[in-house]
């Protein structure tokens, strides 16, 4: 549905980005585009704990911790842009969706907080005609009073810098370089993004090339150090806010570190048709993916799932994830439950305890399969 | 081949009729309650929602009866109800059941696979019976959600607590027993007048007198939210009840048939729906400009319409973390501040005790009262 709106925005004026949901999926692609409509992007600073107690003080209680997060990002923004930028992502593919709050989040966020400057809503909606991420791009430039011209290169220069970004992300890199990387020429630097860890860093060995060559031989663990297949939204794996600085914990306790953004979106496609019936939430296809494939390639020694508390669609994927390697391997695999109140001892205590865990179970591999279950339950 | 289905309110009548009348064995499942809930809380994932939990009690309940089969809805979301089946199906298979599950869903594009599906539930009637069979089920359906919303009139008024539910009772057992559509139909008609009639109104539903004790003219609630919790009194604690009790005549959009005539009657044949459909979007949209899954804009575009029609207060309810009813929450108190009506959010799931329920529903009440005593309050009604 279209919202009839129209708003001026000189060339140069400011529009914020808050820093949370789908930001960490579409983020050089809203830069991309925004800038090429002569906009300047303020990004909003990393998410804090006083920022997370912001939002929450405005959001309602149930609503799950990066949605108060998002909240409490644009309540940085709110006082120090022209304008904020608040998509509605229905869906960014066909046959999928995104998670109801997404649908309803513009409206939340509008509801609820009071003396925002002039924001900017889109529909996206690849289930539609002329919704996809280049129309719904497109409608919004000419919506800002962009020429057509102007609004097609702005889009297909945002689409370049996705495409860039992904292809980092799915070589291994970290976010915060894929996202840098993606787009070289731009002024304003990521302030307070923190130079790229270790273990992000380094391309896996053995990790893209049989999932390429599609060749079913796995790669078996030698000695190396551990792996972990960390699945769950990329709001949540990202954004270190959110989840307490997971990846840095879990590379300073010696692991390398597989995510669910790795995956193409053709393998994302490939794993999902397989399936009796597929997962509507794009995200949800995403995770089971990533959990089938590495499982079946033997690539990780165990599996977080980072999940926010009372996220709807990991209730569900989370739930098939866990049962299907409870089924079909003796891989470990922990529910990670995260939310405002998650303290980062006891993050730290599970975080140890799983990958000891991991580490004695590959210093005895031939164990029969029933006491390494009963291990993994104690 | 034994079959079975999960509970929903009124669902089972029409359910049991439907797939009886198809040639089927039909195992009910007990009806929900404390010990098929447990059942559920234990094996059910941990977040899923409420509903979900339940019916999994409802599945080994009947499995353990001997059920062989589970027909179950489906659906294409976003909400999570659409991947219920798949869920549970791994839940029960890791039980250690061997079960079957039938999971209907609206078509995408084509209709072969429901149809398939409908022919093999059949065991290969003709299309013609299983129409006759659907008829059927649907009167009943009907009539049974008629005798409700006779109840949610009586209730208020009822001299004797209780008296028009056990009409309501009487009604229900000769409704299932009815056997046909005509007859049916004159149970439908019968048991809404002895509903009436036993709190003492008369049957256009017009009160005679002010009942002892309770606020008049009575006080009237509209019920939002979510089709399951809002249509399971287990779920829900029996709100309608407790409601009607202190005197308040609860009004429900979303009973069982009007879901039935919403989601799976193509809109072209009723003209009526459609016009309805869109004024409760068009409500909405100050509020929500868009679908969200499940019934979150309709809750939404309803409460507004509830406060057009002048009721005194609206009363929300969802399974907690219920993803489309929280983004509806999050817009309602907005909307109620706007309006000057009162909406009161109930999340609900396993660990809601009846006391807490009990205590915010008569504070609730007590409000919407005095609002009225002190002026504020509406004449419309």
């Amino acid at each position: 549905m279209a919202m009839a709106w129209q708003l001026r925005l000189k060339d140069g004026a400011v529009v914020g980005l808050p820093r949370a949901l789908l930001f960490y999926e579409l983020y050089p692609f809203w830069r991309g585009l925004l800038e090429g409509l002569g906009l300047r992007v303020a990004v909003s600073t990393a998410t804090s704990p006083k920022l997370i107690e912001a939002g929450a003080r405005h959001a309602m209680d149930e609503a799950c911790l990066p949605v108060k997060s998002f909240y409490g990002h644009v309540m940085v923004l709110r006082d120090r842009v022209d304008a904020v930028f608040l998509p509605r992502l229905v869906s960014l593919s066909p046959g999928t969706y995104t998670c109801p709050k997404m649908l309803g989040l513009p409206d939340m966020v509008r509801q609820n907080l009071r003396s925002l400057p002039p924001v900017i809503v889109a529909d996206f909606d690849a289930r539609l005609w002329r919704r996809s991420l280049e129309e719904g791009g497109e409608s919004v430039a000419c919506r800002l009073g962009r020429s057509r011209g102007q609004a097609r290169e702005a889009v297909s220069r945002g689409l370049e810098a996705l495409r860039s970004f992904r292809g980092s992300l799915e070589a291994g890199q970290s976010f915060e370089e894929a996202a840098s990387g993606a787009a070289p020429g731009w002024k304003t630097p990521l302030e307070g993004w923190k130079t790229p860890l270790e273990g992000w860093k380094t391309p896996l060995e053995g990790w893209k090339a049989p999932l390429a060559g599609g060749d079913p031989a796995p790669t078996r663990p030698g000695p190396r150090r551990l792996r972990v297949g960390l699945v769950g939204h990329a709001y949540n794996l990202f954004d270190p806010g959110v989840n307490l600085g997971l990846g840095r914990k879990l590379v300073a306790l010696g692991c390398d570190l597989v995510t669910s953004e790795q995956l193409s979106e053709e393998e994302v496609q490939t794993e999902s048709a397989a399936l009796p019936k597929e997962i509507f939430w794009s995200s949800g296809r995403r995770i089971l993916a990533a959990v089938t494939r590495f499982r079946r390639r033997e690539l990780v020694d165990g599996f977080i799932h980072v999940v926010s508390f009372g996220c709807g669609p990991d209730s569900m994927v989370g739930e098939i994830a866990e049962r299907e390697t409870r089924r079909s391997s003796n891989l470990p695999y922990m529910a990670l439950t995260i939310d405002e109140h998650t303290a980062e001892g006891g993050l730290l205590t599970r975080l140890e305890a799983f990958t000891d865990m991991l580490a004695r179970r590959r210093a005895r591999p031939e164990t029969p399969e029933g006491s390494v279950a009963a291990e993994v339950t104690a | 081949m034994r079959v079975t289905f999960p509970h929903m309110g009124n669902l089972w009548i029409i359910a049991k009729t439907l797939l009886e009348d198809l040639g089927l064995e039909v195992i009910v499942p007990p009806l929900p309650n404390r010990r098929s809930l447990d059942v559920g809380v234990r094996h059910a994932p941990e977040f899923a929602c409420f509903p979900l939990k339940l019916n999994i009690g409802d599945f080994v309940g009947a499995l353990d009866q001997g059920a062989e089969a589970i027909v179950m809805a489906g659906g294409i979301g976003p909400c999570r109800f659409g991947h219920y089946a798949q869920v549970e199906a791994q839940v029960l298979h890791d039980l250690g059941y061997d079960v079957e599950m039938v999971i209907l869903e609206p078509p995408r594009g084509h209709l072969d696979g429901l149809l398939a599906k409908i022919r093999r539930l059949s065991g290969g009637k003709p299309l013609t019976r299983v129409w006759r069979a659907i008829r059927f089920g649907w009167e009943k359906l009907v009539a049974l959600d008629e005798f409700d919303r006779a109840l949610t009139r009586a209730r208020p008024v009822e001299r004797l607590t209780g008296s028009a539910a056990r009409a309501h009772r009487a009604a229900a057992a000769r409704l299932a027993d009815a056997d046909g559509v005509w007859a049916t139909r004159r149970v439908g008609r019968e048991g809404v007048r002895e509903i009436l009639c036993a709190a003492g109104l008369e049957e256009s539903g017009r009160p005679g007198e002010p009942s002892w004790g309770k606020p008049f003219p009575r006080l009237r609630v509209g019920l939002v939210g979510e089709l399951f919790m809002v249509a399971e009194p287990f779920a829900n604690q029996e709100i309608e009840r407790r409601l009607g009790e202190m005197g308040v005549e609860v009004l429900r959009p979303l009973y069982l048939s009007d879901w039935v005539r919403t989601h799976l009657i193509p809109r072209v044949f009723q003209p009526g729906r459609r016009r309805r459909a869109s004024e409760v979007k068009r409500a909405a949209r100050p509020y929500l400009g868009h679908f969200v899954g499940g019934e979150g804009l309709d809750s939404v575009g309803e409460t507004i319409l509830f406060d057009r029609q002048g009721c005194d207060g609206v009363i929300h309810v969802a399974p907690f973390t219920c993803m489309p009813e929280i983004v509806a929450a999050s817009l309602l108190p907005e909307a109620g501040r706007d309006l000057g009506l009162p909406v009161l959010s109930l999340f609900l799931d396993e660990h809601t005790a009846e006391a807490g329920l009990t205590t915010r529903l008569e504070a609730f009440v007590d409000l919407l009262g005095r609002r009225r005593a002190v002026g504020g309050a509406r004449e419309k009604w």
